[in-house]
């Protein structure tokens, strides 16, 4: 049997994501053994048309991107947003609530007449996607845990319970009872609370569980003395496309 | 000196030998630290986690209540459970090695590892906790300090009977200790400076006892906690689980920090080339949504509402029916870690007794 065709594509983001997988560094060899990586404008010079599988960084922002994607969807069997700004829209979002006019004079300056975006979306937003590798960045682990069970016909376990989960695996001690904020209670966990296990506090980057308490989220933050207006700033920095965030 | 004591005395100072003494044993001591030790994180300063310690000086016996319980020895957050090759076909369980003594335990902690012990080798018998409980020697310590929400006192659970292999009460100038087991009684000859309490420091552990169990009153079950089974009965649709689980987030807190919670999830894990893999098991908890969805995407309890319920009910119900115990052992780690404060069990059985 011949291996998988994996194509790589990026839409708006940083590249982190991809970077990511870069990052695997060994690990990057044992997913080789398994597939055959057919383009990655990031790491090869070589592409083909003909894949099996499509991994997909970034958010959606302008029209072109639209047709773009939907070219790649119909060519993939499988197609796996990979970051948040593929999987929930991410800080990409952030100018959707802004004036698109000053946010393209801002960004490209007397050339914005070259550029026209509109307000950034998930690639779920525009075409089916089948799975979905969340966070800001990826998880280098959940990436091989996704694309192990896609290998073996089987659906990837993405969770779909908060971060505190996570946190209390790893034996931290809650942020909130520390006094501090936090997104953990509910946002999707995934990432074992890397930010919180390192000291910070969950921004919330995976996006929203699917079943978010929000009526509890704020009569939380009304103990810490956040405003509603500042809550949903910080759920707009990497979910401003979700339901909560309009 | 040696003998056969059953309640000796250990001078404090003898108390630091001991520990330096299992140390140099080669034995994997782990021990009560502030969590900022093992953290690196400033601002966790004042809370309390297990982890192990290299020296007697990293041992604190005097705290008031730990994060996670010490379940997390006997039924680790992930735990592979066995390996498997797929061509050709072959499966290999795993088998806890490590032998491990936990320092300072707190009864109502060493109550909940018997109820788990009794969980765990009912048929069919769970021979990965088993064989970890084998292997580790536990040392329980009375509390001096309470947790600002534990309630303990109430549950039955400030003294313990059994499951220990030694259990210290610190009365002031040393420390009361009781053997609970043979592998306890050889631990007790490898202490320095020990010798049999007089029947005055047996008393004056009874004070400690007394005192500590005063000031856990604070927070009080307004009944005897035996009644709990039939205080549930009928109460399944009381307004009180809608409006507690109005503000419930399904972030399993109040199981995971529970040390009578023990349920998991079993996964396996593949390697890349699909050859071979592992399977393990988590925890996992009955507040989280999917805890009871099955195949074909049906959910038993889909409603906050019906998982809050759920736990209040295992806690103070089913477990009992099945094991005879009550679940609940009041240590207050929910109370205290809920993130909307609405898990503690006193003010939801208390309100459940005054029938409003």
């Amino acid at each position: 049997m011949s291996k998988p065709r994996v194509a790589i594509f990026d839409f708006a983001g940083c590249e982190g994501d991809q970077l990511q997988i870069v990052n695997l560094e060994e690990g990057v060899l044992d997913v080789l053994g398994q597939v055959e990586i057919v383009t990655w404008r990031e790491a090869m010079k070589e592409q083909s048309d003909h894949y099996d599988i499509a991994l997909v960084e970034g958010s959606i922002t302008r029209k072109g991107d639209e047709e773009r994607i939907k070219a790649i969807r119909e060519k993939a069997k499988i197609l796996v947003a990979i970051g948040a700004c593929a999987t929930i829209g991410g800080i990409n979002c952030i100018k959707n609530f802004q004036d698109e006019k000053f946010v393209r004079r801002y960004v490209y300056g007397d050339k914005a007449h070259w550029y026209n975006t509109y307000a950034a979306r998930p690639v779920s937003a525009v075409v089916p996607v089948d799975a979905n590798v969340h966070g800001c960045p990826i998880n280098r682990e959940e990436f091989v845990q996704v694309l192990k069970a896609l290998l073996q016909g089987k659906k990837p376990f993405i969770p779909d319970y908060p971060v505190c989960v996570d946190c209390k695996k790893a034996g931290n001690v809650c942020v909130l009872l520390k006094g501090q904020f936090c997104m953990g209670p509910v946002t999707r966990a995934g990432c074992g609370a890397c930010c919180i296990t390192e000291g910070a506090y969950c921004w919330g980057c995976r996006g929203l569980v699917d079943d978010p308490n929000m009526d509890a989220a704020r009569e939380l933050l009304g103990r810490f003395g956040i405003s509603a207006g500042e809550a949903l700033g910080q759920i707009r920095l990497y979910d401003g496309y979700g339901e909560e965030a309009r | 000196m040696g003998g056969d004591m059953n309640l000796a005395i250990i001078e404090k100072e003898g108390l630091h030998l001991f520990v330096a003494e299992l140390l140099r044993r080669k034995n994997t001591v782990v021990g009560v630290k502030d969590q900022s030790a093992v953290s690196s994180i400033p601002g966790d300063s004042g809370f309390y986690t297990y982890a192990p310690i290299n020296s007697p000086e990293e041992l604190t016996l005097s705290f008031d209540v730990t994060l996670i319980p010490p379940k997390k020895y006997l039924l680790p957050a992930y735990e592979q459970l066995l390996t498997f090759n797929l061509s050709p076909g072959s499966i290999k369980a795993d088998a806890p090695k490590e032998e491990l003594i936990v320092f300072g335990v707190h009864p109502y902690d060493i109550i909940a590892i018997n109820q788990m012990d009794k969980v765990f080798s009912t048929v069919p018998q769970d021979n990965h906790y088993l064989e970890r409980r084998k292997r580790t020697t536990i040392i329980g310590v009375d509390p001096v300090k309470i947790a600002p929400r534990a309630f303990w006192s109430s549950m039955g659970a400030d003294t313990v009977a059994g499951g220990f292999d030694l259990m210290l009460t610190d009365i002031g100038q040393c420390y009361v200790m009781e053997v609970g087991s043979k592998k306890g009684a050889s631990l007790l000859k490898m202490a320095p400076k020990t010798r049999e309490a007089a029947p005055a420091e047996v008393k004056e552990r009874d004070k400690v006892r007394t005192e500590a169990r005063k000031r856990c009153d604070a927070n009080r079950l307004s009944f005897s906690y035996l009644e709990l089974p039939s205080l549930l009965d009928g109460k399944e649709e009381h307004v009180i689980w809608e409006e507690k689980s109005h503000l419930c987030f399904s972030c399993g807190t109040c199981n995971l920090v529970c040390p009578t919670c023990y349920c998991f999830d079993v996964r396996d894990d593949v390697s890349i080339d699909l050859k071979k893999g592992s399977r393990y098991r988590t925890w996992d908890g009955c507040l989280l949504s999917d805890f009871a969805q099955v195949a074909g995407g049906g959910n038993f309890r889909g409603h906050r509402a019906d998982r809050y319920r759920h736990r209040f009910y295992r806690k103070g119900q089913f477990i009992y029916r099945r094991f005879g115990d009550i679940a609940c052992v009041g240590c207050g780690r929910c109370s205290a870690q809920c993130p909307s404060d609405i898990a503690d069990p006193i003010a939801v059985f208390n309100r459940l007794k005054e029938g409003i």
